[in-house]
């Protein structure tokens, strides 16, 4: 069994453990305070993971996500400011009950939701990834081309102001991979004479750019609100009265999760309001949500973990990122010449098991760091605005710099950012266009491929069934959304 | 508070129409930026030449931003705040940091930002923005120079400053 043999080396390996308990630290802490995502801090320690080799890299990068999706529950149920997306359905109840002097219950009720989701979907990972990828080696060019436009299409259902905007976003992300010298013809294209392009522009800078500037600038239009902790005793595990209240909630919420997971686009933020909306529906006393049922919780910490290891499964076997953090992740992948996709598990299985561990290792890992330590990261979160962002923006200058120890970097950085700043009050968030420039290289290889092997016939895709499924699927996928769109302005005006 | 007033762009364009107008301006000039692309012979780019990709992005791009506008009266017009003078200055504050790291290195560039910026954010307690400035420094240099062994610009003054 040498997969066995490789988990165990990963297992025993000082250095890997290490990092995964690094990362899951700062994934907490980084979840924790509002403002700060995993997506933007998988983006921020990117460079520095290229100082490490891959598996140790990616260990560090997943851990963080897994970590940093729980760490938004904490000041979500103590301060009424989920530090991350996901945790907004948190809050709905946790504060609540946080006022009514429950936060330990609901602190532990958070932790060891997300704990049975992360890990659920982790062991979903580990069985579904190598079985799609197994599925994923007959595709050829077309199948991956219309697999990377089903992804690209389910850009228009990950939330945000409209789903046009999202295809807008995800199409300029595309756009922005098409910049640089074309590999297979020599001819330079957008570079506009400046050397530094030819190469095409750094994946990391636009991201660090793209996540962290835009949301300082972001940040600095707001009016600062004081945040008030409230008072919290002593984190508590479930107790059994607890567990027997919300094991159908928590059941069902890591299914919903690692299933919306491994759609493509789709993340945790999804996966949380409708693990909460299920949990609402399912309940006996469904009068209770909003003011403080420990099921409330339950429902979107199980359903938010459990996309973390769901997104992982087609950013691994197919080489499509599962939600933002994962693009980043896949972004980490490529930039340590690793090609995600069906090959990947034989060219790589130490790395994939060093995933599967890492995850599952983070995964346990917080239920001890939030139980023991949500007092303490509850404190840290209160650090004011005014020195947590410039803090911010030097690791990303510094971040931008490192990859090619190059200040065009920095600029590019800064102007992705900026850029991104307009298009986000505009309401082109950058998670789409992320997806975009992520899956650049292989929509405009596999359209080539495509169309060489067609002899330039688009109709010759009607020969292929999988693509057929596919484009089926994407067309349906920016129908449905197109029809709700539409029920929501009829409803709104 | 100048961010808390509603904006007064009722009587202009829905924010969309002008967001469409933009982007189809944009991709127009791109388009016409591929124009300029060095042609190959049929044979090397096997049918598949290098504009290809790129005007097909930018024809769907087109195409959205005109589902965008002609949608845009059915979407209602979203309530925007202005942007605020400090979002302009804390801009203004990255893009000086940028061009100053050249000149005076980058860990002088971080002590400079780290306490301009919480300053232009309101802070005003002298010891948190002192101890940020040199504690971010000081870790920078530590964890990335001395850890990670990343040389950073020392900086156009210093270099001839010490030869």
């Amino acid at each position: 069994m040498p997969e066995l043999e490789l988990a165990v080396a990963l297992v025993t390996d000082p250095l890997v453990v290490g990092l995964v308990i690094a990362g899951t630290l700062v994934g907490v802490l980084v979840g924790a305070l509002p403002g700060l995502s995993s997506s933007m801090a998988v983006a921020l320690l990117l460079p520095f993971s290229l100082y490490l080799e891959p598996v140790p890299a990616m260990a560090l990068l997943s851990a963080l996500y897994c970590a940093g999706t729980y760490g938004g529950s904490i000041t979500a149920i103590l301060i009424n400011a989920p530090g991350a997306p996901p945790a907004v359905a948190t809050a709905f109840d946790g504060y609540p009950m946080a006022r009514q002097g429950e936060a330990g219950r609901a602190l532990g009720m958070a932790a060891f939701a997300s704990t049975i989701g992360g890990i659920f979907s982790v062991i979903v990972l580990l069985f579904a990834a190598p079985l799609l990828a197994r599925l994923a080696y007959g595709f050829g060019p077309p199948e991956y081309f219309a697999l990377a436009v089903l992804g690209l299409s389910m850009l228009s259902s990950i939330g945000g102001e409209s789903p046009l905007k999202n295809l807008i976003g995800g199409c300029l992300g595309l756009l922005v991979a098409t910049v640089g010298v074309d590999l297979t013809t020599g001819v330079e294209r957008f570079v506009f004479g400046v050397p530094e392009l030819y190469d095409g522009i750094d994946f990391i800078p636009v991201l660090i750019g793209l996540f962290a500037v835009t949301e300082m600038l972001t940040q600095a239009g707001r009016t600062g609100l004081p945040r008030v902790s409230l008072g919290l005793s002593a984190t508590k595990l479930p107790t059994r009265d607890d567990l027997r209240r919300v094991r159908g909630t928590i059941f069902r919420s890591c299914c919903i999760g690692t299933f919306v997971g491994i759609l493509p686009a789709e993340g945790s933020t999804m996966a949380a309001m409708i693990g909460y909306n299920e949990a609402k529906r399912w309940s006996k006393e469904p009068e209770k949500f909003g003011k403080g049922a420990i099921e409330g919780i339950a429902g979107p910490e199980a359903a938010n973990n459990a996309a973390t290891g769901g997104s992982m499964v087609p950013t691994l076997a197919l080489g499509i990122p599962g939600s933002a953090t994962a693009a980043v992740i896949m972004g980490g992948l490529q930039v340590h010449g690793l090609r995600p996709g069906p090959y990947l598990f034989e060219e790589q299985p130490g790395l994939l098991y060093g995933i599967f561990f890492s995850m599952l290792l983070a995964n346990l890992l917080f239920l001890v760091v939030g139980i023991a330590g949500a007092k303490l990261f509850a404190r840290i979160s209160l650090v004011p605005g005014t020195l947590l962002w410039p803090m911010v923006f030097v690791l990303s200058m510094v971040g931008a710099y490192g990859v090619e120890q190059s200040m065009v970097d920095v600029w590019v950085m800064l102007a992705a950012g900026f850029l991104g700043f307009v298009l986000k009050r505009h309401g082109f968030g950058p998670a789409p266009i992320i997806m975009g420039l992520v899956l650049g290289g292989l929509v405009e290889t596999s359209l080539a491929q495509s169309m060489i092997l067609f002899d330039n016939q688009w109709t010759r895709f009607s020969t292929r069934p999988v693509a057929l499924v596919f484009f089926a699927l994407a067309l349906g996928s920016i129908l449905t959304s197109a029809v709700r769109a539409l029920r929501r302005g009829a409803v709104s005006s | 508070m100048e961010g808390d007033k509603p904006s007064s762009e009722s009587k202009l364009a829905h924010p969309d129409v002008v967001a469409g107008l933009v982007l189809i301006a944009a991709c127009a000039a791109a388009l016409g930026s591929t124009t300029t692309f060095r042609e190959v012979p049929a044979m090397l780019s096997q049918n598949v030449p290098p504009t290809f990709f790129p005007r097909l992005i930018l024809y769907v791009i087109i195409a959205l931003s005109l589902t965008l506008m002609v949608t845009a009266p059915r979407r209602g017009r979203p309530r925007r705040d202005n942007i605020r003078p400090r979002v302009f200055l804390t801009a203004l504050l990255l893009v000086a940091a940028t061009l100053l790291v050249p000149r005076v290195g980058m860990l002088v560039t971080v002590v400079l930002l780290a306490m301009a910026l919480p300053f232009s954010w309101g802070e005003r307690h002298p010891l948190r923005i002192v101890g940020l400035a040199f504690g971010l420094a000081l870790a920078i240099h530590v964890v990335f120079v001395l850890g990670l062994g990343l040389r950073f610009p020392r900086g156009a003054f210093w270099d001839a400053w010490g030869g």
